[in-house]
């Protein structure tokens, strides 16, 4: 187990730099994309090394202790970040609001107990799998649409006007923002439809209100009201990007909460 | 000429009655036009979304709450989705949105349809015993309509192994039952798989233990076999007894088991068995007596005989007919929501 945490912390370091160097080249009004590109590619090597040891370790993938639970979220919330910096150019200037907020769960990570879990028998199924896999797609998506919107209230707000003048206009970044709480909308729909086949094979319901499951579908609530707001009130930037970031509160509650509170995941289905 | 004059005003009189007609009419669908417009507002979706909110957290907090603060929601939404598809040309310009919408209306009806017609039951089975069709529990909807007393199958036994720690693994349980050719079949079921029997899904749970099988010979010689299913094994591993009455009898038989021996070791990797050394005892009224299998009681109604142990397996039975609907409802939204924003986005490159 020590070599597993040793590799996560050369990863967590690796993600701090690329954070730091986005933050000082916004500040600095320079452009190290590159660079920032290449600590955050090595940090998902790196964690992805890690979580790859602890599965191997155990036989199970990360997600019954909050340990795990943390950890692959921030690997998947990495990767989503990653691949949007690497796919649209004009919009990795948004890492300098972005890696700081990964930094909050990067700390709260290298506190968490990295001790293992029971793993029940009712997760081992490729369904679980299916609906992790489509909920870290979500939450990628949302975060992507957090850095945007942050940048659009920032602007708002007549902070870093200068700083973040490398970065489209407010309305180009609404849309983006919207776009990814399109794919977001999406991507929910299908974990909870992925979950509710599990939930149905594994403890003979597809719902039961459990305390995720209810979180999950308010998630998927605000979700719906903010796309629809948008579109019927047709939301200036600050106010659309303002409900992605409630968008994100209420998910982040969901994902990391409801687990922090509950000693399982789906408390009472195991 | 009277006579025209005449039929001129009748004429007249009529022309002003259908035109009065025509315009009431008009002004009745102008209303009705009205009303649907106003329910198909989106504004109200937004509204009707975040009172579901509402009765989701009312439902969370208050578990008895779970239908109406949920329900009524529901069906507003629905009638507000109906309405819009009806009135709104953006629907019949983009036909996807259009399929992503009614399939959220059939998915909405489809849960109200599962909600009236469901079945959720509890029921444990001995081992070698065949189910008769009757749950130890259960709830239903209004029109539940299935034919649950003619299903029969047979629990052949079932292994459960255990890591250190008493964490429990996987459930296999061997069961056996007649189809519709007459003929037996047989399967495993397990933790994620139910046997599903006439639409009606059996699922193991986690609760399962010893059962002592008795044959009871009545003071009338009529005679019969019964099983007393204990509390469940590990969970209530301290108070393994159970009260009994032989059907037709007054007699009131309380059944012990007393293990002598450790069965699951938390500190090993263990498998759920049968004791082996063990104390059966039998307390009828304020005698007390100790039986092994094969061992006959005589009691005042009738004589008793200890056949052996046995174990049972409790089963959790679910019947819902909208299941294969609901299913095919979220994957044409899903696919239809999908092609609808692919649409859009695809229009102007991401990277404008």
């Amino acid at each position: 187990m020590e070599q597993e945490l040793q590799i996560l912390w050369a990863a967590v370091t690796a993600y701090v730099l690329a954070g730091v160097v986005a933050v000082v080249g916004v500040v600095l009004g320079k452009r190290p994309e590159r660079s920032v590109l290449v600590f955050m590619l090595a940090g998902l090597a790196l964690q992805s090394t890690s979580i790859a040891l602890r599965w191997e370790r155990l036989g199970h993938g990360p997600f019954i202790t909050m340990f795990e639970i943390l950890c692959s979220n921030v690997w998947s919330l990495m990767t989503a970040y990653t691949l949007a910096y690497w796919r649209i150019p004009r919009i990795r200037a948004t890492a300098a609001v972005v890696m700081p907020l990964m930094f909050i769960m990067l700390g709260w990570l290298m506190v968490a107990h990295p001790g293992e879990g029971h793993y029940p028998p009712t997760y081992n199924t490729p369904w679980l799998y299916i609906h992790i896999g489509l909920g870290k797609v979500f939450l990628g998506a949302v975060l992507v649409a957090v850095g945007l919107s942050c940048v659009i209230l920032m602007r708002h707000a007549g902070l870093g006007r200068q700083r973040l003048a490398q970065l489209p206009n407010s309305a180009q970044l609404d849309e983006l923002a919207f776009r990814c709480m399109a794919i977001g909308l999406i991507f929910h729909t299908l974990m909870l439809i992925a979950g509710a086949i599990w939930a149905q094979d594994a403890w003979g319901r597809y719902w039961a209100w459990d305390p995720l499951e209810t979180w999950a579908f308010i998630t998927w609530l605000t979700v719906a009201f903010t796309i629809h707001a948008r579109l019927a009130y047709r939301l200036s930037p600050p106010v659309h990007a303002g409900l992605v970031l409630a968008v994100f509160v209420t998910a982040f509650l969901t994902f990391f909460g409801v687990p922090f509170i509950s000693a399982t995941p789906h408390q009472g289905a195991v | 000429m009277v006579c025209t004059v005449k039929e001129d005003k009748g004429t007249q009189r009529n022309a002003e009655q259908a035109w009065a007609d025509h315009t009431k009419a008009q002004k009745g669908h102008s209303t009705v036009a009205s009303a649907l417009r106003s329910l198909a507002s989106l504004r109200l979706t937004l509204i009707l979304i975040a009172l579901l909110g509402f009765g989701i957290a009312f439902a969370y907090l208050w578990e008895g709450a779970r239908t109406w603060p949920l329900v009524i929601p529901l069906i507003l939404l629905s009638l507000n989705l109906l309405a819009a598809v009806l009135t709104n040309v953006v629907f019949r310009r983009q036909t996807a949105l259009l399929v992503f919408h009614l399939a959220l209306v059939a998915l909405l009806l489809l849960v109200a349809a599962g909600r009236l017609t469901y079945l959720n039951g509890y029921v444990g089975v001995t081992e070698g015993v065949p189910f008769d069709g009757v749950l130890s529990e259960s709830e239903h909807g209004p029109m539940h309509a299935g034919e649950f007393s003619r299903i029969r199958f047979v629990n052949r036994g079932f292994r459960i192994d255990y890591a250190p720690g008493l964490q429990r693994g996987a459930t296999l349980n061997e069961v056996a039952w007649v189809g519709p050719d007459g003929r037996w079949h047989e399967s495993r079921i397990g933790d994620q798989e139910p046997l599903i029997l006439s639409g009606y899904r059996f699922y193991t749970t986690f609760n399962k233990g010893f059962a002592p099988t008795f044959r009871w010979r009545s003071a009338e010689g009529t005679e019969l076999r019964g099983s007393v299913q204990l509390p469940p094994y590990p969970l209530k591993e301290y108070s393994q007894a159970a009260e009994w009455a032989p059907p037709g009898s007054g007699l009131s038989i309380w059944v012990m088991l007393d293990i002598d021996e450790i069965l699951l070791d938390p500190a090993q990797h263990t498998s759920f068995r049968l004791p082996e050394r063990y104390k059966l005892v039998v307390r009828i009224g304020r005698d007390r007596h100790e039986m092994r299998p094969g061992e006959l009681l005589q009691t005042s109604e009738g004589v008793l005989q200890f056949e052996g142990l046995r174990s049972w397996m409790g089963y959790r039975v679910f019947y819902d007919w909208t299941l294969p609907w609901l299913l095919s409802a979220c994957a044409v939204a899903v696919l239809s929501l999908s092609t609808h924003f692919w649409k859009k986005f695809a229009a102007r490159p991401w990277d404008a």
